[in-house]
């Protein structure tokens, strides 16, 4: 039957096909740059609709400020032992305007250790999620794209990080290696990108049977150029979201293995506090002050980059209403 | 006249303001007959059938009208009142069972649960119904066991009517009932719906936008365009002497209609107009080839014939536009903004 | 019933695998000088018969056979910590984990599924927009900084609850059923469970709420209404249980994850699981405790894993039988 009367567009039609390249060339006609541009431009346009995403991102702003400007807003060094103008160790004092948070057993300051903990979560949550995304998108670009024997080892590659039990893992990990902060990521890196990668793999399937693709084929674009120049920049958009959900994980796993002792002593985390106070019988003594605070900033921290996550979510890929 | 329905109106709300979805549409149901509604997806018809049972989207609400089915005004009546003649009075026939059967519970299932809980049936009451509606519309009674997504297209939709006459409904809305379905199936579909609508005296209220099933199965017709009703009559008459140019243009655009074999397809340019804030005048001045100054002036619901009426300033020269009408060029180059 | 034999293959297959890379791990890592797996203060004979029994003084790869020999007959070594087979560490500590794994997923799925259905049918309204932040929040939070706040304020300072353990120590008990059902367990497990609930309930609240959504706008849902049905007919036997599908699959996923992430809590409330006897056995250098823990952590995870993968399979009829067309 001619359809003649319905003169209505298709729904779903790919949007992105005003950016179609230059199919004599295989370039696109906007090029890197503009690539990156048009990337900034939804970067700043989506919180401005958003709560979600503005909330977040004002979170993130918040801690990597204090992180960045940690040394100017403490007063005395971490770990330092503190004591008082009669020699007596100040331990386990209250909150006061000399110590905002009190201090701990061991006599130091509460507050300088929260705020210097900011660097610690930040480095190793943003190290390590990028480390897990870049492999997740990686491994769903190659796997989704190429197909083959070249996507079931890589499926079952992914079983079998998913077999293995994460936190446990990690801890043998830095107990084994050493207690870094760079085996903490290790250990992450290893065992959370396939969560990552089935789903741009499968978003990757359904992309390459889409018109832009054949057409680049078509006009004899080779394979990793298709890849990485037509298909990635749809991609991308999922990496991002995935890193500010993994910066979260890895910032509480890191917090869980220095809770458990097999972090580094000589770096002041949040986690490194938790364990601290709890080792020194701080829940006993109902020492909010010392143990809330650091909790707080975890959930806070890690809720921001769920808060982003979502945002750009409900923007970019927006479901049906009902 | 069983269903009677008078100025409806029905608009969703939009944070740009209300669109007007279903602008004053008129028309009847007589007792036993087949209302065939026809029009272009978005001209506001699956909205319109859909109010008759009062289940809407939450942003659709009534703006004026009424709904008269059996002497009642069912716009007034209460939601308890209103849910009591739903299904047992009025029915539904979805266009697509596959999304409109749950489909992690058994079709059998399925019809005892309505019947048991709005027909008030003991299980094996229900059952033995169950098995009857099967039989009613050709399938085998040990597939009331199977899942939906077990049967084929065409079976489905059976499933779909044997649901709807559950309860003896008296008014049956069929929306778009073979849309989905490949040309054969739909033929063998309709022939079982059209048997019982005979057999039980059915009202039946069928939407579609292909005029052939109109044809097939209709007694009367109602076409829509962006929310009102430009033509309505019985069917036989609006389809030998289509009074409206929509009308005209939607019978050019399915060839099988004439006698001619040889009538070049000419569809019609262009799309409906939106309904946030419709144009003044006639809606289908745009797409029109006949367009003249008057248009622009909301037009008159003009009596062409017993019971057949257009919404056009030129009707009375119907006859002469039709004759126009058969030369493709006259439909070229037409839409002005 | 094919597909469910070569998943299950599949997952044996995926468990030798790990549990190889775990033998290298532990052998081969910087820290665990194959000297340390015998303790160094046993007899000589004992040495003697450990290195026998383990193929110490052969190749790696004869060790690795005499290993995978050893499992295949439950012999997963000699505890330097205990002295006692590591087995009969292990499947001491295992029940207690898997009651607190077991009692805080049932508390969290049940309420995050009814929370989840109900933010779902609340749509639009303030109460979705507390309620998500908070279910954020709880995911958001570290378990065993929840379960210190809890212990904190419960134990602690109201004194309600006992501060760790899973019985009061001193008590004895005819067998380990008996010391189960007590009241004492019961006190001792509450915090801890709760701890684990709160966590948890985060995920299928928001993943019910999610499916919800979706269910509630499909065509199926519309013609429930159109049929006259009542609204708790609609949600209750119809929405929700499209909904729930893909929950159960979590809940069986949630089990193996949970077994190992556990670590955390049994570790704060002092709870004598494996997750607990992990960490103290890594502290302790005791390897071969350590890795007979990890290994049945990682039996329970890949066994988990192949549940959630048929249940899904087997609960949907879309997939369960195949269109007939």
């Amino acid at each position: 039957m001619p359809q003649a009367i319905d003169t209505a567009p298709p729904k779903g039609l790919d949007l992105r096909l005003d950016r179609l390249p230059d199919l004599t060339t295989g370039k696109a006609p906007s090029g890197l740059m503009a690539e990156i541009s048009l990337a900034a431009q939804t970067f700043v346009r989506v919180p401005r609709q958003n709560a979600y995403a503005a909330i977040g991102l004002g979170i993130y702003a918040l801690f990597i400020l204090a992180a960045l400007f940690a040394d100017q807003l403490i007063q005395y060094q971490p770990l330092e032992i503190l004591f008082s103008d009669t020699y007596q160790l100040k331990r386990s004092l209250p909150p006061s305007a000399d110590h905002w948070l009190g201090t701990t057993q061991g006599g130091r300051d509460i507050y300088s250790q929260l705020v210097m903990g900011t660097r610690s979560a930040l480095a190793v949550g943003l190290t390590a999620a990028v480390c897990v995304v870049a492999i997740g998108t990686l491994v769903g670009l190659v796997s989704g794209y190429f197909g083959g024997w070249v996507d079931n080892v890589l499926m079952r590659l992914s079983d079998i990080a998913l077999g293995i039990p994460f936190l446990p893992f990690v801890i043998v990990l830095a107990a084994f290696l050493g207690a870094a902060q760079s085996n903490i990521v290790l250990g992450i890196a290893l065992l959370l990108w396939p969560n990552s990668a089935r789903v741009i793999r499968s978003q990757v399937m359904t992309l390459r049977e889409r018109a832009f693709v054949e057409a680049a084929r078509v006009t004899g674009a080779g394979q990793w150029r298709i890849l990485f120049v037509h298909i990635s920049p749809n991609i991308l958009s999922l990496s991002f979201l995935y890193t500010s959900v993994a910066v979260g994980w890895a910032i509480l796993t890191e917090a869980a293995v220095s809770f458990l002792g097999f972090g580094p002593s000589n770096t002041v985390s949040w986690g490194y506090m938790l364990q601290d106070a709890y080792a020194s019988q701080a829940l006993g003594r109902g020492q909010y002050n010392w143990f809330i605070p650091p909790g707080l900033c975890i959930v806070l921290v890690v809720m921001g980059g769920f808060f982003i996550s979502r945002g750009y979510e409900e923007v970019l890929f927006p479901k049906l209403k009902g | 006249m069983l269903l009677s329905v008078r100025d409806l109106k029905i608009h969703y709300k939009t944070p740009l303001g209300p669109v007007k979805a279903v602008d004053g549409i008129s028309f009847d149901v007589p007792q036993g007959k087949v209302v065939g509604i026809v029009g272009e997806s978005g001209c506001g018809k699956t909205t319109a059938v859909r109010s008759l049972l009062r289940v809407m989207p939450p942003v659709a609400v009534f703006a004026g009208g009424e709904v008269i089915f059996d002497g009642t005004d069912i716009l007034k009546l209460s939601e308890r009142r209103m849910n009591d003649l739903r299904w047992r009075d009025i029915a539904y026939i979805p266009q697509s069972a596959m999304n409109a059967l749950d489909p992690v519970w058994r079709v059998g299932d399925q019809i005892v649960e309505v019947l048991r809980k709005r027909g008030n049936m003991s299980k094996t009451e229900a059952r033995a119904r169950s098995e009857d509606l099967f039989a009613m519309v050709g399938l085998e009674k040990n597939r009331l066991r199977d899942y939906p997504h077990q049967f084929s297209g065409g079976m489905r939709q059976r499933v779909s009517i044997a649901l709807a006459l559950a309860l003896n409904p008296r008014l049956v809305i069929a929306d778009e009932p073979v849309t989905a379905l490949d040309v054969i199936i739909q033929r063998q579909v309709l022939d079982t719906f059209a048997t019982l609508q005979r057999e039980f005296g059915l009202s039946v209220v069928l939407v579609t936008h292909d005029i052939s099933v109109v044809a097939y199965v209709c007694d009367f017709v109602v076409v829509m365009y962006a929310g009102k009703v430009v033509e309505k009559g019985p069917v036989r008459d609006v389809l030998t002497a289509p009074s409206h140019a929509y009308t005209i243009g939607l019978y050019n655009a399915f060839p099988e209609l004439s006698a001619d074999d040889d009538r070049e397809l000419s569809p019609i340019e262009g799309g409906p107009p939106r309904l946030l804030n419709p144009p003044e005048g006639c809606r289908f001045r745009a797409r029109c080839p006949f367009a003249i100054e008057v248009c622009k002036l909301e037009p008159p619901e003009v009596q062409v014939g017993p019971g057949h009426t257009a919404l056009c300033h030129r009707a009375h020269e119907a006859a002469m536009l039709r004759d126009q009408a058969r030369d493709p060029a006259v439909w070229r180059g037409v839409v002005t903004s | 019933m094919r597909y469910v034999l070569s998943r299950l293959f599949y997952s044996i297959l995926v468990l030798w695998i790990v549990g190889t890379i775990l033998f290298f791990m532990f052998r081969l890592m910087p820290g665990s000088p194959l000297a340390a797996f015998i303790d160094q203060t046993s007899t000589l004979e004992q040495q003697q018969a450990l290195i026998a029994r383990f193929g110490l003084d052969k190749s790696l790869f004869q060790q690795y056979l005499a290993f995978l020999g050893n499992l295949l007959q439950g012999d997963l070594g000699q505890s330097f910590f205990h002295r006692r087979p590591v087995m009969d560490v292990v499947l001491e500590a295992l029940p207690n984990t898997v009651i607190l794994t077991l009692s805080g997923l049932i508390v969290a799925y049940v309420f995050g599924v009814l929370a989840g259905a109900y933010l779902a049918w609340r749509r639009g309204t303030l109460v979705e927009g507390i309620g998500i932040p908070i279910a954020l929040a709880t995911r958001a939070a570290p378990e065993f900084w929840l379960g210190m706040v809890l212990l904190a304020f419960f134990s602690f300072y109201l004194g309600w609850f006992p501060a760790g353990g899973a019985n009061t120590v001193g008590m004895e008990y005819s067998s380990d059923w008996a010391r189960i059902f007590t009241l004492d367990f019961l006190r001792h497990l509450t915090l801890p469970m709760l701890t684990l609930a709160i966590y948890l309930q985060g995920l299928p609240l928001l993943l019910m709420r999610s499916n919800m959504i979706e269910i509630l706008q499909e065509e199926f849902v519309t013609m429930g209404k159109m049929k006259g049905l009542s609204s708790r007919t609609i949600v209750l036997n119809h929405a929700a249980r499209n909904a729930m599908l893909p929950v159960v699959t979590a809940f069986a996923l949630g089990v193996g994850s949970a077994i190992g992430g556990n670590v955390v809590v049994e570790t704060v409330f002092s709870w004598p699981g494996i997750g607990r006897l992990l960490v103290n056995a890594v502290s302790a250098s005791d390897y071969p405790l350590a890795q007979g823990a990890f290994l049945i952590i990682t039996a329970v995870l890949i066994g988990m894993n192949f549940i959630a993968d048929i249940s899904y399979r087997l609960l949907d009829p879309r997939i369960r039988l195949a269109a007939s067309n």
